[in-house]
């Protein structure tokens, strides 16, 4: 994928990474956490252009869950309020051994999509979310077996290499979707040559989507879409609208995006499209 | 053992919420999600491995003293 996709008209998928697993209603009291919360900024997104919604699961006081039960009641909220969208499960987890970094791929059904880190990152000032080759491996089988699509978190340079290590260690299915992740930290310095190079050294038919963390949300995500990629929004990633003033909702940052797509002559992904663009099964 | 620093609170200044939250009575503010599940040492994380505001406040002689954890309000 390319700025080739650009010129060809391909759709952007527009992902709303809706409440996340650090921070929550204390950084924005408009980050959803409940199920009920999460399914109706399921449908709001939705309605504004969102195509995937990306989900982690909460306890009631916002604390993380991994709980299967608890993605479940999430899901069913999801469901019963947005008529068509891509559900994809985070298997994140700072900290969660790997047993339960297994949890969110159970519910039944299961999600269409879930992420799948692809190395080791540091957390606060003492901590490594290690994400070992054994997890990825691990995660990966069962997302196979449960018909899963895969969705690669690529956080910085090294995490393409591991990318592909691991297209050489496990079957694939095309196209490989990668997520090209800047931010602080052990993330890939949020600066467009960053970009670039990460889109270069993707695998030939790779398709990507783009994330800037913070205030590199909006301007990562126009790069994301004139380069031919897709693009991820929502609080998880960004608790702003602009500086100082905080977003009010997860649809807010998607219209946003959604109309920077469409200013710069590429229509939205509907799920369908989604699922044709990424090869889900209907 | 959960950090002798961790209280739960349904308010703080001005944030307010329906469920008490983990709150950090070094930092004197609601934590995030992920910082809680190491104030609680869930997941084999461990607030005196991994948390530096606990750790700084050991270094200066403080950690874990009954008289923090009473003004702290007591743990859940």
């Amino acid at each position: 994928m390319s700025y080739e996709a650009f010129l060809a008209d391909e759709p952007v998928i527009v992902t709303a990474a809706l409440t996340g697993g650090v921070h929550g209603k204390e950084a924005n009291p408009n980050l959803p956490e409940t199920p009920e919360e999460i399914g109706q900024a399921a449908a709001a997104v939705e309605d504004a252009g969102a195509s995937v919604v990306h989900l982690h699961a909460r306890r009631p006081n916002g604390e993380r869950s991994f709980e299967t039960d608890r993605f479940q009641e999430i899901d069913d909220a999801v469901r019963r309020h947005a008529d068509d969208v891509i559900v994809q499960h985070s298997t994140g987890g700072t900290g969660a051994p790997a047993d339960v970094r297994h949890l969110p791929l159970r519910t039944d059904p299961p999600p269409e999509m879930a992420s799948l880190d692809m190395g080791p990152l540091n957390r606060y000032d003492h901590l490594t979310s290690e994400n070992s080759r054994a997890l990825i491996d691990s995660l990966h089988a069962e997302m196979v077996d449960r018909g899963i699509k895969p969705e690669l978190e690529v956080f910085n340079d090294g995490h393409l290499n591991e990318l592909y290590g691991l297209c050489e260690r496990r079957d694939l299915a095309d196209p490989v979707y990668a997520t090209l992740i800047f931010g602080p930290g052990t993330l890939s310095r949020p600066r467009p040559r960053n970009l670039l190079n990460a889109i270069d050294s993707l695998p030939d038919d790779a398709a990507f989507n783009t994330i800037g963390f913070g205030r590199h949300q909006l301007p990562f995500a126009t790069m994301g879409i004139l380069f031919g990629g897709h693009v991820r929004v929502g609080l998880e990633d960004n608790v702003y609208y602009r500086r100082g003033e905080l977003a009010e909702s997860n649809a807010q940052l998607v219209e946003r995006v959604v109309r920077v797509a469409r200013e710069l002559g590429r229509e939205v992904a509907s799920p369908s499209q989604a699922r044709d663009l990424l090869g889900l099964r209907e | 053992m959960a950090c002798p620093y961790l209280a739960y609170r349904t308010q703080a200044g001005d944030a307010q919420f329906d469920e008490p939250r983990a709150y950090c009575t070094v930092a004197d503010r609601f934590v995030q999600a992920m910082r809680a599940d190491i104030c609680n040492d869930r997941y084999g994380l461990a607030h005196d491995e991994h948390c530096e505001i606990y750790l700084g406040c050991a270094d200066d002689g403080g950690g874990g003293t009954d008289q923090r954890r009473d003004r702290s309000g007591g743990n859940p």
